[in-house]
């Protein structure tokens, strides 16, 4: 018996002390990263790492290149996630108890008050990165070269993160989420407009059905309360994150991100690289070579430029942990700082005025009050179509990688800003000053109005003057520039107007001091 | 790759991050509250009279404590700074702490009532400003009742008799002033009352949304805005015709029994309402409530600056000869149309026709024995083409070239058309209206026949058949 045992005892204590050493061995497959295989190792046989490549291109790294925006608004999204499971836990989604539970979250829920400014603001600041995000893919040419189609995912992902933050708008069933959801239903029927001045709303009545789907009902209530939810928790995160997969499975097909072709270090030299540890190591550090060491097929990023990547782990992963950390710390300083707002319990008896919706969708409010079809339904669709287009139109396959092409570039975008500023805002100024058709014509019929409106007028302005950028330089891509530039501008302006200068019945004011109280 | 760049990156983002994680974390752990409920642990052991109160006052543990009310559908957290509402030894200590004053907590165990279903206030804040509810920024409807105010709250349960001597009188003072000062003469409560000013019923429990308060110089509350309102209704709704004149104590007064007329409901085991007995008011009551605001004590005319009339003295001798009971019970049932004067009966502003006779009764309590001298007017011609020449050059000035009227009351209106027989019409014009501009065009005055006042009559008589 004795002699059996002991080796077995034995054996057990070794295991015992060898116990870090397995566990990491199991953890990360391949061994603790102390050379440049099993570094390589660790990110293809880890199931998260290796959606990103073993070796990374110095571009990549360089932070004035991509600002770090998609993976502050990756980040951003696991923040939500998390501080948004833990509020689910208290928050009720009835209207009885809705606006109540956020309150305890509120007043006694531990941390509960920062943990709901944390949800509000990281899932706000969403909408500001991926936009942000989406600009420095347009302007680095980032769609080009077989990224067609991920950059139509991410207007997918926009408009989800877009859906994502109006739903949870609504969840407080405060006055403001309310009267969001009014609006927001208002702007659903919007279509309403057309089929009215059609004369055929009475047999095909679009606007009201999708508002009815919307709302479960003619009015907002219980029934709008848990259709909201749903879509808030359920509908739009499912869609979110299959879409984000793609988004982030193909930048991985495609080679990593871009890069421009004929790539020189310069100031950004490789000496700078957290270079790796290389006792034991198999390579010596001056040889450089190709994944097809690691990886076969003809995985676009095989052979391509070699010099220039580093090991993936650690460089890549470092300076995404700092970019994690960034976000986080800067979530949690604005949290800290800056409640969510959260007025009295919603009462269908006191509307707001202006009823506004959230601070994001005020420019599509401003061009709704020029026409509730155009701002509804038929600008927001001509923009997305627009900007899903953007890549078939723009077939030029030169400057990838490069922040605004070339010199040119950065003219056709400031001459394009300049034009955008001025020709929006004295519209605008027109507008409030002079009114539009109705004001000069009470009877005009509203088709008209729905045809000519100062929204399409902008929309035909951004168009001609596109075209007439293609005619000048004879680029496709100093069109799409110029009309991508002349969208982001009028985006922040109508959606800045909305917000500062529109008042009770959504006249003008210079500012909310002058609204006549009540 | 820019290892320097991120790695410090790194650095001061963590550390910026571990700063404030711990920020948030020491103020999550500190609240308001908890300063409170250690200070009210200390006053204990220091008020503890021996060793073992003084053991348990020591042992008394800082931490959430709420009163759930789940019949009012409420959660009052107020005990989680004011730990000693029921503490007799903490009657004379600085507030929070303070013992509740006087009985009421007897009668109104706090585990039952709670705190904010008299005080108002936001039951669920768990620091001061947001619970007190005070200041727009807390966005909150109900901020806590100021003590001149509270006895308002009584009211939810209790009736007048129980008030008026168990510490309710300003609300029952409140309510007297309501009738005196004939208030339901333009305000309808409980379907009766007059249509020239807004309706009542619920006002208490209205959220502030509803209020104007641009001109209101204190904080924006509904008691507030009551109070200011009582005092220059026309300083906070420039276009208001209230008529009221009130000292400050009773406007005071007035506040506490407005803020009493709520909408929602205590649960009925709460209520100690008894379904009040049936009170016939007599006749000089129901003036009083129903029609003093207007016509006072109705013996004269008096031109109105607010309603820029001449409110009738209904009162006056010389009007009740010539106004028989019947006339009079049509111009109160139907009111007269074109006038503020609301049409009473019961369909409209809710007063029953008993009610409407006891009313005239008390009117007509001084009219002469001897009643005026009957006209006959069926007894002459009476031809509205010579009625029209002489209302036109007589009357016209009054009541408008069309009987539309003016300085005088409108003669197209269907009280006058419909309801008031011409016998009556052309004892007026012959005798004039005593107290009023009106004058006598018979004997006593213009000295005009018979004959062409019934003229008159008969055009005023089919003025409503043409048009204005």
């Amino acid at each position: 018996m004795k002699e059996i045992r002991e080796p077995g005892i034995s054996e057990f204590i070794g295991n015992l002390k060898n116990l870090k050493q397995s566990f990491l061995g199991s953890f990360l497959r391949s061994g603790t990263p102390t050379s440049d295989k099993s570094r390589a190792a660790t990110m293809f046989n880890n199931f998260f790492l290796h959606i990103q490549g073993v070796k990374t291109h110095i571009n990549t790294l360089r932070p004035t290149y991509t600002f770090g925006l998609g993976l502050i608004s990756f980040f951003l999204l696991l923040i939500v996630v998390f501080s948004g499971a833990i509020l689910m836990i208290y928050y009720n989604p009835s209207i009885e108890h809705a606006y109540n539970t956020v309150k305890d979250i509120n007043y006694v829920v531990y941390a509960g008050r920062v943990l709901r400014n944390i949800h509000k603001w990281a899932g706000e600041g969403m909408i500001i990165f991926v936009l942000l995000h989406m600009t420095r893919v347009f302007y680095t040419g980032s769609y080009k070269n077989g990224r067609e189609f991920n950059w139509v995912i991410g207007i997918g992902l926009l408009i989800f993160v877009f859906g994502l933050n109006l739903s949870g708008y609504m969840l407080p069933w405060d006055q403001l989420a309310y009267w969001a959801l009014v609006i927001v239903s208002n702007i659903i029927q919007s279509p309403k407009e057309i089929t009215d001045a059609l004369g055929i709303t009475h047999f095909f009545d679009v606007g009201g059905f999708f508002k009815e789907l919307f709302l479960g009902g003619h009015v907002a209530g219980k029934e709008s309360l848990n259709r909201v939810y749903a879509l808030h928790i359920m509908f739009f995160p499912l869609l979110l994150f299959v879409f984000l997969a793609v988004h982030f499975w193909r930048i991985r097909k495609d080679g990593g991100l871009t890069k421009p072709e004929n790539f020189v270090p310069g100031e950004d030299h490789p000496e700078d690289a957290l270079l790796p540890k290389k006792s034991g190591g198999l390579f010596p550090t001056y040889k450089t070579y190709g994944l097809m060491e690691l990886a076969r097929g003809r995985t676009p990023a095989v052979d391509q430029d070699v010099e220039n990547m580093v090991m993936s782990w650690p460089n890549l992963i470092i300076a995404e942990l700092a970019v994690f950390v960034f976000t986080l710390a800067c979530v949690l300083i604005y949290s800290f700082y800056i409640d969510a707002p959260l007025r009295e319990m919603a009462n269908p008896l006191i509307p707001e005025n202006p009823a506004k919706a959230p601070w994001y969708f005020l420019g599509l409010q401003e061009l709704l009050s020029y026409s509730a079809f155009m701002g509804g339904v038929g600008l927001p669709g001509i923009a997305i179509l627009g900007l899903v287009l953007i890549p078939y139109l723009d077939r030029e396959q030169r400057h990838v990688g490069i922040w605004f092409s070339n010199r040119q570039g950065i003219i056709v975008t400031l001459q394009a800003f300049v034009a955008a500023v001025l020709v929006n805002v004295g519209l605008l100024v027109f507008v409030v000053r002079f009114g539009w058709f109705r004001n000069w014509w009470p009877d005009i019929p509203q088709l008209l109005i729905t045809l000519v409106n100062p929204g399409n007028l902008w929309v035909a302005f951004m168009t001609a003057w596109s075209l007439w950028v293609i005619k000048r330089t004879g680029s496709t891509r100093m069109g799409a520039i110029a009309l991508f530039t002349m969208f982001l501008v009028s985006y922040v302006i109508f959606t800045y107007m909305g917000t500062q200068f529109r008042g009770p019945n959504w006249d003008f004011f210079w500012s909310r001091s002058q609204w006549p109280v009540h | 790759m820019h290892k320097r760049f991120y790695l410090s990156l790194l650095l001061i983002s963590g550390l910026v991050l571990f700063t404030y994680a711990l920020f948030a974390a020491y103020r999550e752990a500190t609240p308001e509250w908890k300063k409170y409920q250690a200070e009210y642990r200390r006053l204990l052991v220091l008020n503890a009279k021996d060793a073992a109160t003084r053991e348990k006052a020591a042992a008394l543990k800082i931490g959430h404590r709420q009163i759930y009310l789940g019949k009012l559908n409420r959660v009052d957290r107020c005990t989680y700074c004011h730990l000693g509402v029921e503490n007799p030894l903490m009657a004379k200590v600085r507030q929070p702490f303070r013992q509740h004053s006087g009985t009421l907590l007897a009668n109104h165990p706090v585990n039952k009532f709670g705190c904010t279903i008299c005080h108002n206030g936001q039951g669920r804040a768990t620091n001061k400003k947001e619970a007190h509810g005070e200041g727009h920024e807390t966005h909150w409807d109900y901020p806590i009742l100021p003590l001149k105010y509270i006895q308002s709250s009584c009211a939810r349960c209790h009736d007048n008799e129980m008030l008026r001597t168990n510490g309710g009188d300003k609300v029952v003072r409140g309510e007297e002033l309501f009738r005196e000062k004939g208030c339901k003469g333009c305000h309808k409560l409980n379907r009766v009352g007059g249509d020239l000013g807004k309706v009542l019923d619920g006002i208490g429990s209205q959220p502030l949304a509803h209020f104007p308060m641009r001109h209101i110089f204190g904080e924006h509350t509904v008691y507030n805005w009551l109070k200011e309102h009582f005092d220059q209704p026309w300083r906070i709704v420039p276009e208001s015709k209230m008529r009221v004149f009130l000292t400050d104590e009773e406007s005071d007064l007035l506040t506490n029994y407005i803020l009493t007329l709520r909408a929602d409901e205590v649960p009925r085991d709460y209520r100690r309402i008894h379904s009040p007995r049936a009170v016939e008011l007599d006749g000089k009551a129901l003036y009083t409530i129903y029609c003093i605001a207007c016509h006072g004590d109705g013996k004269i005319s008096v031109y109105d600056n607010t309603l820029q009339r001449t409110i009738p003295a209904i009162m006056n001798p010389a009007f009740l000869k010539v106004a028989g009971n019947r006339h009079l019970k049509t111009f109160v049932r139907d009111g007269r149309s074109g006038t503020p004067m609301t049409a009473w009966k019961a369909k409209a502003a809710g007063l029953t026709d008993p009610e409407i006779d006891r009313i005239i009764e008390y009117l007509t309590r001084e009219r002469p024995e001897v009643p005026a001298e009957p006209f006959g007017f069926l007894n002459y011609p009476r031809d509205p083409a010579k009625g029209k020449e002489l209302f036109e050059v007589h009357c016209a000035f009054c009541h408008g070239q069309k009987g539309e009227g003016g300085l005088g009351l409108n003669l197209r209106n269907p009280t006058v058309q419909e309801k008031i027989d011409p016998e009556f019409l052309a004892m007026t014009v012959r005798d004039g209206r005593e107290g009023t501009p009106m004058p006598p065009f018979g004997k006593q005055g213009m000295n005009f026949s018979n004959e062409a006042i019934a003229d008159v009559v008969a055009y005023v008589k089919q003025l409503a058949k043409k048009k204005p």
